[in-house]
């Protein structure tokens, strides 16, 4: 019982930090109605850049996060500018093959640079336990990474519904043509829409870092979870996410439980799998495009 | 006379039948008898070649003419693998049996997820097929029936020569282009360009249109199959996380795209430019991929119709025509608009 | 016809596929008149805004406005210039309230500086949708739609308001109420494009009008001297138009 408990609580911190891994694949998807495959492999690229910046910057993880911020604001502004704002016109499914080309490149330069060992950025609180009971033990890096990506959340979900920026998202994701006959810029949106979901994404591959270490080809396995949390909070839907990275960590970790760790991330597949099927526009309500 | 006509309502555009038939034959000819003439080593790039012309051409039945772009074939690939290697080395049976027993497995497995995914559209069933096959390779990796991540090695391949081993790959790269051909010339083959030319009309039949795409799926799945047997035949040893890797559907995608998706001949340049380009960096696996991805980046950019929809929108080049004409095109109305058009130029 | 225009069409040819829509058209619109342009389903109308706002690409011909050439511009671009249009089938932000309809309008610099007093404007204009402020764009009426997207179109303060089909589907009493509101926008200085399909109303609420036949500006001129019995004989193409 005292295991059940236990896996509940943990699979309910557990889905802040996937929620983390997911806001920006269901931002860029909701918006601009792009699949994009390279996610995970550009959530893992702001890990690497983080250690490595972390290692020249003295240790200092948060000096090292917020130029990876930058860095991968950058290199979203010109993935989204050179490539991706070109063949969107032209439907999802090429843009999506680009995002998968983009994934391969990304994933072998970082094999090709820091080979195929396991990574991790050194953590403050990996061995801190904020909650210690006889009935559940909460590791205080479990409640770091909630409590960040539900403040993150939190924020993206206001930016997004009260300030006239968010509304222009709103809107070029509603229509638009509608939108540039507003004056907006549509492509010029997708690139602040494609910074913003990298910069969410560094968020999530620090908190992954920390948690969990890493290695080149991880960001093809988070991209199935932030599918998974977006599948299940519902495309385009901001505060989705949380309850979709809550419903796949604790559906995870209560696969485990009952199965066996062995089959805790087939669970995850399978429940999401379900999910899609049942339910293929997600749980919440959303901005996805017409 | 009969006969050349019936010849020609066999084989569209009937005038230009001569030179590209006789091409088409030497060049088939040629292939088939390169054990007799070729180095080992012309053989072992031939034998790649043709097994992902295969592949490549059951991925465009799918993405280039079907509408479904699906980054979880190869579930396909390791189901042959790994029922060649049960069959085989567990089982002591023939290879003859396992291709029979492949085709079975397969067939069970694409109908069987071919109810949760084809519920899904567009992009839900690109992401709803991959995960169905990551979900396999986690299955195969906790599976004592299948030695979990251990792997076999598949002993029989082994002792069969590598001229067996070509002809074996020779025949299901040509029989793939051939059934792709006749798949487009058939009745499904109709269905599908006028669910490609006008999908609101092709909508409104949707119980046949499911069933097309069901059946191109079906016949996809099975081929990619039964490829994956051909081959690791070659190969000779599974392991979950390779038949099942990722690493499939990245060359699948790639020929396509790079030959030109929604041509026949797309994916058989594209699998020659593939296997060449990934022997060519053989020592640098990481290069490789690095600089396939870039490539099909830049082709999907510049030439979204890859090198043969290049070719055929500069030069009208085309060796296999699958449109049909006269008979079906009926004087309607653009068709008048377009001439108008024309004249006034 | 003139240098004096506000906006001018040359030889504007516009395709879809290898179908062309648009042939040869040339227009002035006048500045500080209300113009507008005449023609049936599928004329051509909307494909023409279209051409004109940067949302289709021309074949070939050129758009000034103000002097300045337009053609191929960015819509946000060619908006930032002056020219507002209001959309066919009047597509409102649905998920949105009027109000965040409305100040997405105003997204431009110049404007949002002047927001509350732009919106206070567009309230006079059209009072319902004050009291429909808070309101989902959804749950309005067909009515109150159009003058939403009317009044967010004026938002931005434009030199050129174009409106696409404001009376389809629309009760004739609310046409008329919509189109004396345009008339009171158009005397504050504002040049405004009608295109409709009813020749009557159009004729009597403007100064210049075209007619538009399959791609074709077949007509033109003061809408006073247009006879209403040969607009519609083009119209519906009985005549040597056709």
């Amino acid at each position: 019982m005292e295991l059940f408990v236990q896996s509940l609580v943990s699979g309910l911190l557990l889905g802040g930090l996937y929620a983390a891994v997911g806001v920006g694949l269901s931002l860029v998807f909701g918006i601009m109605g792009l699949t994009n495959i390279a996610h995970g492999c550009l959530m893992i690229l702001s890990s690497f850049f983080i250690m490595v910046f972390a290692r020249h910057m003295s240790g200092s993880v948060v000096a090292a996060f917020i130029l990876t911020v930058l860095v991968m604001c950058v290199i979203g502004a010109l993935l989204q500018g050179v490539l991706i704002n070109r063949v969107l016109a032209k439907g999802p499914e090429p843009a999506l093959l680009v995002t998968f080309g983009v994934a391969i490149v990304i994933w072998n330069v970082l094999q090709l640079i820091f080979g195929a060992d396991f990574k991790s950025i050194p953590s403050p609180m990996a061995s801190v336990n904020a909650v210690n009971t006889r009935w559940v033990v909460i590791s205080g890096e479990y409640l770091f990474n909630f409590a960040v990506s539900a403040a993150l959340i939190l924020v993206l979900h206001l930016v997004i519904q009260k300030t006239l920026f968010g509304r222009a998202i709103r809107a070029a994701a509603s229509n638009v043509v509608a939108a540039e006959l507003m004056g907006i810029n549509t492509g010029r949106t997708y690139i602040y829409i494609m910074c913003l979901a990298l910069a969410t994404g560094s968020v999530g591959g620090l908190l992954v870092g920390q948690t969990f270490g890493f290695y080149s080809y991880s960001g093809m396995s988070y991209l199935i979870i932030a599918f998974g949390v977006v599948v299940i909070g519902g495309m385009g839907s901001i505060i989705g996410t949380l309850l979709g990275g809550v419903i796949l960590g604790v559906a995870q970790l209560l696969g485990a439980y009952f199965f066996g760790s062995g089959v805790q991330i087939l669970v995850g597949y399978l429940t999401l799998l379900t999910l899609l099927t049942l339910r293929p526009r997600g749980l919440l309500g959303n901005m996805t495009r017409e | 006379m009969t006969a050349k006509r019936a010849l020609h309502s066999l084989v569209p555009n009937g005038k230009s039948l001569g030179v590209k038939t006789f091409a088409v034959l030497v060049a088939a000819v040629a292939s088939a008898l390169l054990p007799l003439y070729g180095s080992d080593y012309a053989v072992s790039i031939g034998l790649l070649i043709f097994s992902y012309i295969s592949l490549g051409q059951m991925w465009n039945l799918l993405a280039g003419y079907s509408g479904l772009v699906s980054l979880g074939q190869q579930a396909f690939i390791g189901i042959g693998a790994y029922t060649l290697a049960k069959v085989t080395t567990v089982y002591g049976q023939s290879i003859a049996l396992s291709f029979f027993v492949t085709a079975v497995c397969a067939a069970a497995f694409a109908f069987v997820i071919s109810f949760p995914i084809f519920k899904l559209s567009g992009v839900y069933f690109t992401i709803g097929t991959w995960i169905v096959s990551e979900s396999a390779l986690v299955f195969f990796r906790n599976w004592k029936f299948v030695n979990f991540d251990a792997g076999y090695n598949i002993v029989a391949a082994y002792k069969i020569p590598m001229g067996a081993l070509y002809l074996g790959s020779f025949v299901i790269g040509v029989v793939s282009v051939a059934l792709v051909f006749l798949i487009l010339r058939s009745k499904i083959g109709l269905a599908l360009m006028a669910m490609r030319d006008n999908p609101g009309a092709a909508e409104a039949r949707g119980v046949y249109l499911y069933r097309t795409k069901l059946v191109c799926f079906l016949i996809s799945s099975v081929y990619i199959a039964v490829t994956g047997v051909v081959l690791y035949l070659n190969i000779a040893y599974v392991k979950p996380g390779a038949t099942f890797g990722i690493d499939w559907a990245v060359s699948m995608v790639f020929i396509v795209v790079i030959g030109g998706i929604g041509t026949i001949e797309g994916p058989i340049l594209g699998a020659v430019i593939y296997v060449i380009l990934r022997q060519y960096l053989y020592n640098f696996p990481g290069i490789s991929m690095i600089l396939l991805g870039a490539v099909a980046v830049t082709v999907i950019l510049l030439a979204p119709k890859g090198i043969m929809g290049a070719l055929h929108g500069r030069f009208g080049f085309e060796l296999f025509s699958v449109r049909r004409t006269a008979a079906f095109d009926g004087p309607d109305r653009e068709e008048g608009a377009r001439i108008s058009v024309k004249q006034r130029r | 016809m003139n240098d004096n225009g506000l906006l001018t069409v040359e030889s504007l040819n516009v395709d879809y596929g290898d179908f062309r829509a648009i042939h040869d058209v040339s227009m002035c619109f006048p500045k500080g008149a209300i113009i507008s342009v005449i023609g049936s389903n599928g004329a051509g109308k909307s494909t023409l805004l279209n051409a004109i706002m940067g949302v289709n690409k021309a074949r070939s011909g050129r758009v000034f406005f103000e002097g300045d050439d337009i053609t191929g511009l960015r819509t946000s671009s060619i908006v930032a210039k002056g020219i507002s249009m209001s959309p066919e089938g009047s597509s409102v932000f649905e998920n949105m309230s009027v109000y965040e309809n409305l100040v997405l309008g105003a997204f431009l610099p110049g404007p949002r500086k002047k927001r509350d007093i732009l919106l206070e404007r567009a309230y006079e204009l059209f009072p319902p949708l004050k009291e429909k402020a808070k309101q989902q764009a959804t749950f309005l009426s067909g009515g109150q739609r159009q003058m939403l997207a009317i009044a967010r179109a004026l938002m931005s303060e434009p030199k050129l308001l174009i409106c696409d089909e404001i009376s389809l589907g629309l009760a004739p009493v609310v046409v008329s109420d919509i189109y004396s509101r345009i008339t009171d926008v158009n005397e504050t200085g504002v040049t405004v494009v009608l295109v409709e399909q009813e020749v009557k109303r159009s004729l009597d609420y403007s100064d210049y009008s075209y007619v538009l036949v399959k791609g074709r500006v077949v007509m033109g001129g003061l809408s006073d001297e247009l006879d209403e019995k040969e607009v519609k004989d083009a119209y519906f193409g009985i005549n040597q138009y056709a």
